[in-house]
């Protein structure tokens, strides 16, 4: 505990206009415990205490903290806790991103059919080409562009496109990305990385579908 | 005469072998046999034709009589009509399966010269009767028909293209000027053509690179066919699929039209056309295709946009076409097209870019388009297409449907977009009504942010105060034509009045009250200024009417304003100024009410005196004052304190606004 604080000035050299209000207040920030200042208003910006104190209610305030010897630190713990609770902490608000912060666990399943060589694996960005059957849980086959009849075999080309850039459903994008060249897989992929709640109607997937694909990446560039 | 010649000429030739017919022989054939039928003769050359022990010589050199038969078949009135459609289709029968060794290219020409017509009735009925035998002739030509198919299609689509379209359901199913059976009748004509183009690519398949240098030359001929024949698709994807509406199985199980739109699809395939590589043209990059094309020729852009439209708006590759491709993805590559379609006025194309920018949009989660999508340019232009659609376009069905699609795009950007947007369209759009609609559609997205748990940093706070600038201005400061910028005042003002009701300035959430001095300052003050000087303005106007009423001098306006050659009738003075009392005693019950909310009473009083003019009751102004401060008695309808407060329709008839439960405060 610090020493007492002295008394500087008499009451004659308090109520004296020499003795400039500032001073004074200053005085008793200084030296007097939190809770005397809120008291008698003496918180704050000296200036702003300055112009809304009168002299008179400085010089009682003086005389007080001296019969009173309410120094800093005298103030019981309660107290300042609290001024603790009456604290407000501002807080600026969080830059929120577009996408989700929080993805959770993927949406969708890989079994390896059959494995591919493992070491060409496309990155995001790189031209893929597949084979592919779609096919709802029920066993449906909605899509596929694998030739049935020998004629067309000739014809068809696998689907090609860039990988990862969000030009497919994501489930194709997430898995396609975790796929070596010549592997075949089967993808479960749930309908929030497939279709969602619209599905595609006129290819026949409803709602909310899970949808099973086997995929096979014939190619990376 | 003739047909002595002809009958010589028939016998001399029977008689010769091995067909060695010189080309003496030949003209005399074909010019005496044409003069005979064009003469009245043809029972003759029919007899002749049919003989038995003639035949040789009419399957040399029989085709030659087509185009004069067809002159004659075109006709219709002739007498001798049956024979010569019998001598046709003899002459058809019998060269099938002929090997043409007598000039197919001239006999060609000479057949394409009959197909071009400008009566649509005579194009009909050509196209009809020639297609087959122009088919038989192209077939003749073996390795080298790509280009004499390419010069056949494009005279033949030119035809079709003057055939007018039918435009309901009824007209396609009555076809009367024989379009849709035109179109029937074309993809007959291309089917062997079409599957020798698939078998190619079959084949083709198989080449190795080492070969093609070996069979370079049919490597050509065969990418020619392949060619002319992308060329035919993309030409009716323009015309005339982008003409037409095409109806959905449900409305028309039986519809040619749809049939042909499928075919073509299908034509596309058959030549190696991938459906995705070419509507997602633009953003996968296509490789360089060698050859006499370029790109933009080759795949024009109206045609992919027509086909986009034939793909995800009717669906008619939904076999085809793989389900895999992202909404997000098909929206984004859609906007092209989209954009292509809104940008002529028919109002085909119109329907058709708004029903594929509506399809396209569905198919996304609300609230799920990010911000970064605004920097691609067609998501700027294509809504400032829309709202020339909305504001300009005469047909009331589009103009509404522009307004729903107008509002279900907002509806799917994410909470960052929908604010880029906003400031966009306030920016940009230069129309009232639009201003006032995106006025609130702001204020809709405020209140959603206000819902508890729902708060972001758009509609709230420090980023919503630049937007509110925007909204809380005038565009000419107080000199702004208030009457025409009627609906974005009257929104601003509804949303300023939301702003202080719903949000208490304890919470100050959306940052009005520390803006509320400024709005002042350059909102407010310059609309009064506005109010009083238009008031003065019409007051002095009305005046002036109502003495040359008395003086029963003409109404000497300059403008007069006519539709279709009928001139309006001028709205009388009288109506003009009572709309205009309406709108500025709204302004003024506006006023008073802002002024209540904020507390600013020393203006009260002023405004409350002149709200009183002619025509209106005086003291009404003060009593719905009051009661207004409760925000509900001018919208009786309102059930909660939602602030949704009044419905502004200028109405002339009725200058006292709304409102029976006066009572009620």
């Amino acid at each position: 505990m610090a020493a007492e604080p002295t008394r500087e000035w008499s009451d004659e050299q308090l109520k004296s206009d020499d003795l400039p209000k500032k001073d004074v207040i200053k005085f008793l920030q200084d030296n007097a415990a939190h809770s005397f200042l809120n008291e008698h208003k003496l918180l704050g910006n000296i200036k702003n205490v300055a112009k809304t104190a009168k002299k008179e209610q400085l010089v009682i305030a003086y005389n007080q903290l001296f019969e009173s010897k309410r120094f800093k630190g005298t103030d019981p713990v309660e107290d300042v806790t609290e001024l603790v609770k009456a604290v407000k902490i501002e807080e600026k608000p969080k830059e929120v991103k577009a996408e989700a912060v929080d993805e959770g666990p993927p949406k969708y399943t890989k079994a390896v059919l059959k494995k591919g060589d493992k070491t060409n694996f496309p990155k995001k960005g790189d031209p893929v080409s597949c084979w592919y059957t779609g096919t709802l849980e029920d066993g449906t086959v909605f899509d596929t562009n694998i030739p049935t009849a020998a004629k067309k075999k000739k014809q068809a080309k696998p689907l090609s496109f860039k990988v990862g850039m969000g030009k497919v459903i994501r489930g194709w994008d997430e898995a396609l990305l975790t796929m070596s060249k010549g592997e075949t897989a089967r993808l479960e992929i749930e309908p929030e990385w497939a279709y969602g709640k619209k599905g595609l109607p006129e290819s026949k997937i409803p709602p909310n579908a899970k949808l099973i694909f086997e995929v096979e990446l014939v190619s990376v560039d | 005469m003739a047909l002595e010649q002809f009958s010589d000429v028939v016998q001399k030739c029977e008689a010769l072998p091995n067909d060695s017919y010189t080309s003496d022989d030949h003209n005399v054939f074909t010019i005496a046999g044409r003069t005979c039928i064009e003469e009245g003769n043809s029972p003759q050359v029919l007899s002749i034709v049919l003989d038995e022990k003639n035949q040789n010589i009419v399957r040399s050199m029989g085709w030659n009589l087509l185009p004069p038969l067809i002159q004659v078949l075109l006709e219709k009135e002739d007498k001798n009509l049956p024979q010569c459609l019998s001598i046709f289709n003899h002459l058809l029968e019998v060269c099938k399966s002929a090997q043409l060794t007598c000039r197919p290219k001239e006999l060609l020409i000479g057949l394409l010269e009959q197909v071009e017509h400008d009566d649509p009735d005579r194009i009909a009925e050509s196209l009809h009767l020639l297609l087959n035998p122009l088919q038989k002739v192209l077939l003749c030509l073996g390795s080298r028909k790509a280009s004499s198919l390419g010069m056949t299609l494009s005279s033949v689509l030119d035809q079709l293209a003057k055939l007018p379209v039918p435009v309901t359901k009824e007209q396609e199913e009555d076809d009367v000027f024989s379009l849709c059976r035109c179109c029937t009748d074309l993809i007959q004509f291309v089917r062997p053509f079409v599957q020798e183009a698939r078998l190619n690519q079959s084949s083709g398949n198989q080449l190795e690179k080492s070969h093609k240098t070996a069979s370079g030359q049919d490597e050509g001929a065969e990418d020619e066919l392949r060619t002319e024949l992308l060329k035919f698709c993309m030409k009716t994807l323009s015309q005339p699929l982008l003409d037409v509406q095409i109806r959905d199985p449900d409305t028309l199980p039986l519809s040619p039209l749809r049939t042909f739109a499928s075919e073509i699809l299908d034509i596309l395939g058959a030549v190696g056309e991938s459906l995705p590589s070419l509507l997602f043209h633009p953003l996968l990059k296509r490789k360089e295709v060698p050859g006499f094309l370029e790109e933009e020729v080759r795949y024009p852009k109206n045609s992919l946009a027509s086909l986009a439209h034939l793909v995800f708006v009717h669906h008619l590759a939904a076999d085809t076409f793989p389900s895999v491709f992202s909404p997000l993805f098909c929206l984004r590559s859609n906007m092209e097209h989209i954009s292509i379609l809104l940008s002529r006025p028919e109002d085909s194309r119109l329907q058709k870019g708004l029903e594929l920018y509506e399809k396209s949009m569905v198919r996304v989660e609300d609230g799920s388009l990010p911000a970064d999508l605004l920097e691609i340019k067609t998501f700027l232009t294509v809504p400032q297409d829309l709202v020339k659609v909305m504001t300009v376009c005469p047909k009331h069905d589009l103009r509404t449907k522009g307004l729903k699609v107008f509002q279900l795009s907002i509806d799917k950007f994410h909470t960052e977009a929908k604010y880029r947007f906003f400031q966009y369209m306030l920016r940009t759009s230069n129309h009232s009504g639009v201003e006032g609609y995106v006025i609130k559609n702001i204020k809709n997205q405020i209140d959603a942010a206000l819902q508890p748990g729902n708060s972001n940093i758009w509609f709230e706070g420090a980023h919503l105060l630049p937007l509110l600038r925007k909204v809380f201005s005038l565009p000419d400061g107080p000199e702004t034509d208030l009457l025409q910028n009627l609906d974005r005042v009257m929104e601003s003002l509804n949303l300023l009045r939301y702003l202080v009701i719903r949000d208490k300035v304890t919470e100050n959430q959306t940052g009005i009250w520390t803006e509320l001095y400024k709005i002042e300052d350059t909102f407010m003050k310059p609309l009064r200024v506005g109010l009083n000087m238009s008031r003065a303005h019409y007051e002095r106007e009305l005046q002036g009417t109502m003495e040359n009423k008395k003086k029963k001098t003409k109404d000497k306006s300059v403008l007069s304003v006519s539709v279709g050659g009928d001139e309006l009738p001028k709205m009388t003075s009288e109506s003009q100024i009572q709309a205009l009392h309406s709108a500025l005693h709204t302004f003024d019950m506006i006023e008073n009410l802002t002024n209540k909310t904020v507390g600013r009473r020393e203006r009260g009083a002023d405004v409350r005196q002149r709200s009183t003019g002619p025509g209106l009751e005086p003291g009404t102004a003060a009593s719905r004052t009051t009661a207004s401060a409760q925000g509900r008695a001018l919208n009786p309808n309102t059930n909660s304190a939602a602030p949704d407060l009044w419905i502004f329709y200028i109405n002339v008839n009725n200058i006292t606004l709304s409102s029976t439960d006066q009572s009620s405060q």
